[in-house]
């Protein structure tokens, strides 16, 4: 193919405009910001895998056997093969292009253990290894910007994708700086927006991370997968403006989580798991903090301030900063909040979703993780995710030509009119949000039923009645304003998944059902049509191929 | 406690201040208050006259995108770890927000940063190829990397540029996170060294007065004076 637009400038979008420019394929790279406000900077723990030189014992074989463990059956062999197959290359990639990994003595790379994982596997840097990756992606991308092969498009938002018989040809985007939509036509688009963090209000993600995308393209006829599954991480503190990510890399260096018991401290994981327990997989330990009810603390003072400024400076600093608790002298207080999203935008092997020419890759596509994701495997993944779709469009042929589409712009252009001129007291979209927010929370926590999943759906169709009569304050920012309702129907989408899945799997926990039943072993697909939200099992494992 | 706030609807139209009554706990953010000011049915000023939400950019909210840059009691800073506590006395007194200068105005406190990339775009501010020297010697290199790490985490907010009495619009003197770049570029490929020791001595060595405000800023707490003496040192 000859051109690409790639929607969202993290490492997955950026990894995949660095391959497509490197195949000779033209890229516009859109995003509202740049790279360095993406939620990939605050990846803090590290990336996996088993390199040439590596821990006494493990093995790719192994780092696949972990991923697919830890997806508890619904990850596909092959695409995770594929991953972790590619790690050596990636990580290899990432060190040529500069990334300040953390190295011993000789210079070579450390590795640090993480969750859910037989071997020390985790590469890092510091405690801030998605930034020092995005710092080193920028500069490689930069090269073929100079070269005139990438072109980056910033104050721009997805707004819908141009579809016409089943194959997308390009996208209309808001321009902030002309306030208005604008098309944009290519052989390929890709996207690349990241998680759903916003939809649950203050999550240890980005505000950017709002879900519109992946819940647009689905009432434009793109299946999504998985939804229900949800990683609660359990270990983040509470602060005045959202919850913080108190890394992973805390229990991997040996942090130890207790909650007190009589004034004497009760190591409630190792008691129930062994020595081990406290790097059992997120679900469980969430599951156990969840079911402790008291506060739980995490504890690393025991590795000594100077051992902790070595290995993790950037966590010590997060605390004393916003909670002003040393962690070189005192135990944290820390509870589960959500954290990362294994489901997303349904795509084949090669990264195609449904409709043709429509790539998903990194975080808003599912594919690797299953029930569950390990730590340390959505780095890999979001890079390999999108080398795997780059050289795919690379290969093809350039697609048709470009159907008109002028009336769809109309539309689009007439709906924002609206939105504008909305009159009358002016009530903010941020009220719907935060209410949305406070039902995502409490229908779909960590333990759900029934009730609280029919509770959740009714919730959101009121907000989506809500959604089409309110005054929209048009004071606010044009993506707040039209991004409410798809949010809304992907919030819809979700709670219907998780309602459908009489089982508890992975990250998704049925109090109702809280068994594991074979029958469910196939990922759960959600489709759109005219407000009818249908689910199904992938028992032919349709997008594992 | 008042909270004032040079405001602009759009990049065509004239600011204006304007005057906020807010009561939040010490320990709030300046990136959560003005969350709190924005989160209220009828927003209104100080008067009680009606008026639209304060508009400013966000992402990560822990200090580490830089989305958040404004200048708050006349310092540069991120608005996400700044707290009221260190603004104003018990609750009292006046907290005065305004958006970086040193860009052009999109909104409110949304400035538009986009001339630092393509600066940095302009000079080539890329590694090409990865061929970090190994002559040094273990103690050398340990030192070199500890640069490297905290260098590569800068957030290219513009902090450093707002500060810097020598930075004006970015056509000539570039500021300290351009300092920071070159060092990154030129010790990861020393075969660009002299390529970049051009551009740096033409785009930060003839305009820095070394006043070094950049450092007191910067929120990852880069030493540029160092960067500053490894490129002085390689030219
Ligand atoms: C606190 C934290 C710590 C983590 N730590 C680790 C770790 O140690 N190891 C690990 O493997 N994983 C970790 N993760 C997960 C990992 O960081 C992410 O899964 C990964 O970085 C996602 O990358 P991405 O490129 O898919 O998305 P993102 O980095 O989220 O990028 C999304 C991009 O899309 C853009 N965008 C969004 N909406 C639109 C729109 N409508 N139009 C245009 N552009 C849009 C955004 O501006 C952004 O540029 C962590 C996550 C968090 C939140
Ligand atoms: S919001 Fe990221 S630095 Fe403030």
């Amino acid at each position: 193919m000859r051109d690409a637009i790639v929607i969202g400038s993290g490492i997955a979008g950026m990894t995949c405009a660095i391959r497509l420019a490197e195949r000779g394929v033209h890229v516009c790279l859109v995003s509202p910001f740049p790279s360095e406000r993406s939620q990939s900077v605050l990846a803090a723990g590290g990336i996996n895998g088993v390199l040439s030189e590596h821990e006494e014992g493990d093995s790719v074989a192994c780092h696949i056997e972990d991923t697919l463990r830890g997806g508890c059956g619904l990850a596909g062999r092959k695409a995770v093969t594929g991953l972790c197959e590619s790690a050596e290359d990636i990580i290899r990639r990432l060190e040529k292009a500069g990334t300040v990994f953390s190295v011993d003595e000789n210079g070579r790379p450390l590795r640090r253990a993480f969750g859910g994982q037989s071997f020390r596997r985790t590469y890092y840097c510091g405690s801030a290894t998605g930034k020092h990756i995005v710092s080193a992606l920028v500069m490689e991308l930069r090269r073929y910007e100079a070269r005139g092969l990438v072109e980056r498009k910033l104050w721009s938002c997805f707004y819908s994708a141009l579809i016409s018989d089943g194959r997308c040809c390009g996208v209309i985007l808001y321009d902030e700086t002309k306030l208005d939509l604008i098309p944009l036509t290519a052989d390929a688009v890709v996207i690349a927006t990241g998680g759903q963090n916003a939809m649950f209000g203050k999550t240890t993600g980005s505000t950017q991370c709002d879900g519109y995308t992946a819940g647009k393209l689905f009432t434009q006829g793109v299946e999504l997968k998985n939804l229900e599954f949800i990683q609660y991480h359990p270990t983040t503190i509470e602060t005045k403006q959202k919850r913080m990510l108190i890394s992973e890399a805390v229990r991997g260096e040996g942090g130890r989580l207790f909650y007190l018991e009589d004034g004497r401290r009760v190591y409630f994981l190792e008691d129930k798991y062994g020595p081990n327990g406290n790097l059992m997989t997120r679900d469980i330990i969430s599951r156990e903090i969840d079911a402790a009810g008291k506060t739980v603390w995490l504890d690393i003072s025991f590795l000594g301030e100077e051992e902790i400024m070595r290995r993790l400076p950037e966590v010590r600093d997060l605390c004393l900063k916003y909670i002003g608790l040393d962690i070189a002298k005192e135990p944290v207080p820390v509870a589960p909040s959500v954290h990362f999203f294994m489901g997303g935008i349904a795509v084949h092997l090669n990264h195609e979703t449904n409709i043709k020419n429509l790539f998903a890759i990194g975080e808003c596509a599912s594919m690797y993780h299953g029930a569950n994701r390990l730590g340390g495997n959505s780095l890999l993944s979001a890079q390999y995710s999108a080398i795997v779709a780059a050289e795919e469009i690379a290969s093809r042929a350039p697609a048709g030509g470009v159907p008109d589409f002028a009336a769809e712009l109309g539309e689009g252009r007439a709906h924002l009119r609206k939105l504008k001129e909305s009159s009358g007291s002016r009530f903010p979209v941020t009220y719907i949000r935060e209410m949305l927010a406070d039902t995502m929370r409490e229908d779909l926590g960590i333990t759900r039923d029934e009730a609280s999943l029919r509770s959740g759906i009714k919730s959101i169709d009121y907000y989506l009645s809500l959604a089409d009569g309110i005054n929209y304050d048009s004071s606010v920012a044009m993506h707040e304003l039209y991004s409410l309702k798809a949010i809304l129907q992907l919030a819809r989408a979700t709670l219907t998944s998780a309602e459908s899945r009489r089982e508890s799997r992975g990250a998704h926990f049925r109090a109702d059902y809280p068994c594991e039943d074979d029958s469910y072993a196939a990922a759960t697909i959600i489709s759109y049509d005219e407000g009818r939200y249908s689910t199904r099992l992938d028992e032919e494992r349709k997008y594992e191929s | 406690m008042k909270v004032k706030i040079l405001r602009q609807v759009s990049p065509f139209s004239e600011s204006y201040w304007e005057t906020f009554d807010a009561d939040v706990p010490g320990e709030t953010s300046v990136a959560a208050l003005i969350d709190h000011i924005n989160y209220n049915d009828d927003i209104t000023d100080e008067t009680g006259r009606p008026t639209t939400r304060i508009g400013w950019e966000c992402s990560c909210l822990q200090g580490v995108c830089g989305s958040c840059a404004m200048v708050i009691n006349e310092v540069p800073s991120l608005a996400c770890e700044t707290f009221v506590r260190d603004l104003v006395k018990d609750g009292n007194g006046t907290i005065t927000i305004r958006p970086l200068r040193k860009f052009p105005i999109v909104h409110d406190l949304v400035v538009d940063r986009s001339s630092i990339f393509e600066n940095l775009k302009k000079t080539s501010m890329y590694v090409e190829e990865y061929r970090p020297s190994s002559k040094a010697k273990k103690a050398k290199q340990k030192e070199e990397l500890a640069h490297r790490y905290q260098t590569a985490k800068c957030l290219k907010c513009g902090l450093c540029l707002e500060v810097c009495p020598n930075y004006v619009n970015g056509e000539r003197f570039l500021g300290a996170l351009f300092a920071n770049d070159c060092y990154l570029v030129s010790s990861r490929n020393p075969e660009r060294s002299a390529e970049v020791g051009k551009q740096y001595a033409e785009h930060f060595a003839a305009g820095c007065s070394k006043s070094l405000s950049c450092m007191d800023v910067c929120p990852m707490k880069i030493p540029t004076i160092a960067s500053m003496a490894k490129m002085n040192r390689k030219a």
